[in-house]
């Protein structure tokens, strides 16, 4: 059985399962942990988004819909632990901590991989309904430039897309989500 | 009131998607900023009680356009253009964004602090449209308090 999601002992399994997981060479296939681990590297280095987000306070989760067609089965939620232009941590977390988030913005993996090749603008995104934002509104819009920021940067991380990986990536993925699910 | 209107947030605001605004982001967004605004702003209330008309709004990057059609003290958000409007207002969807973090100083929104200044620029060099601001500049000003988060 996993251990209980915000333990010391979930915090342990997690990081080991991430150490055992970067052993492998970048690049990453989006979603994954180990590409969590460097977008969360790029945002605590990324001085744009530390100046827009100084003042800001609460967490921010993408939640990735399941795309069984690339090997996602799972509600895939990325939880970004923020603080005043500072980010904690980034984990892959149960559905119930991501749900849990102060903002949550879901989308289908197509438009979070459009996102990232910054194809798709994460306002417009939100505007047009492509993707959906959970949360108190005039505090992430108060927040605009930071959370268009955070979102970006997504962008800028760099790796393997799910949706155009190679059998043998498909099949990485696949185990990858396998592992993060046995942690729910 | 009709079955297939959703209301947005309580009651006593009376603000309500019409049907198919669901759907739409820009609209759902919309209503519920200005709902939540008013709840945690209830000195803005008398602004969005003395409003009255249809104001056209379109996110042209976005190419989506929504009206708002405020009746004294109701608001009722449709997807697209819906009525004769009295204010057209058009731009990207930052831009929109942006509208929203006006900061209001003595009741009145700020046009000198960078936001402002921001509007302003956008405003002369027209990536900021707004049609019907001379004649209706009041319903202007009570929609930019009711709207924004500052």
């Amino acid at each position: 059985m996993a251990p209980k999601y915000g333990t010391e002992d979930w915090e342990k399994e997690y990081q080991a399962m991430l150490a055992r997981r970067m052993e492998k060479e970048p690049p990453y296939i989006y979603f994954t942990p180990e590409w969590a681990a460097l977008y969360e590297k790029t945002i605590q280095q990324d001085a744009q988004y530390k100046e827009a987000a100084k003042t800001w306070e609460g967490s921010v989760v993408l939640h990735v819909e399941p795309a069984p067609e690339y090997g996602l089965e799972i509600d895939l939620y990325i939880f970004m632990d923020l603080w005043h232009g500072d980010c904690r941590s980034i984990r892959l977390v149960p559905p119930e901590a991501g749900e849990a988030g102060d903002f949550v913005i879901t989308g289908s993996m197509e438009r979070w991989i459009q996102v990232a090749k910054k194809e798709l603008d994460s306002i417009k995104g939100m505007m047009q309904g492509k993707l959906k934002l959970k949360g108190d509104l005039p505090t992430i819009v108060r927040a605009v430039r930071a959370a268009q920021r955070l979102v970006d940067l997504s962008a800028e991380v760099g790796g393997i897309f799910p949706t155009e990986a190679t059998e043998e990536q498909k099949e990485e993925f696949k185990k990858a989500m396998q592992e993060v699910a046995a942690l729910y | 009131m009709g079955e297939n209107f959703t209301r947005v947030g309580p009651e006593s605001l009376g603000i309500y998607l019409a049907p198919g605004a669901e759907e739409a982001g820009m609209a759902s967004m919309m209503a519920e900023m200005i709902s939540t605004n008013l709840q945690n702003k209830p000195e803005r209330i008398k602004d969005y009680n003395a409003l009255r008309g249809t104001i056209w709004i379109t996110a042209e990057d976005a190419e989506v356009d929504i009206t708002l059609a405020f009746t004294g003290g109701g608001l009722f958000v449709h997807n697209g253009k819906v009525g004769n409007p009295i204010l057209h207002i058009s731009t990207d969807s930052s831009t929109l964004m942006e509208l929203a973090n006006i900061t209001i100083k003595y009741g009145m929104p700020y046009y000198f602090d960078d936001v402002g200044k921001m509007v302003l620029n956008k405003l002369k060099s027209g990536e900021l449209k707004i049609k019907g601001m001379v004649p209706h500049i009041l319903e202007l000003t009570r929609l930019t308090k009711i709207m924004s988060v500052k």
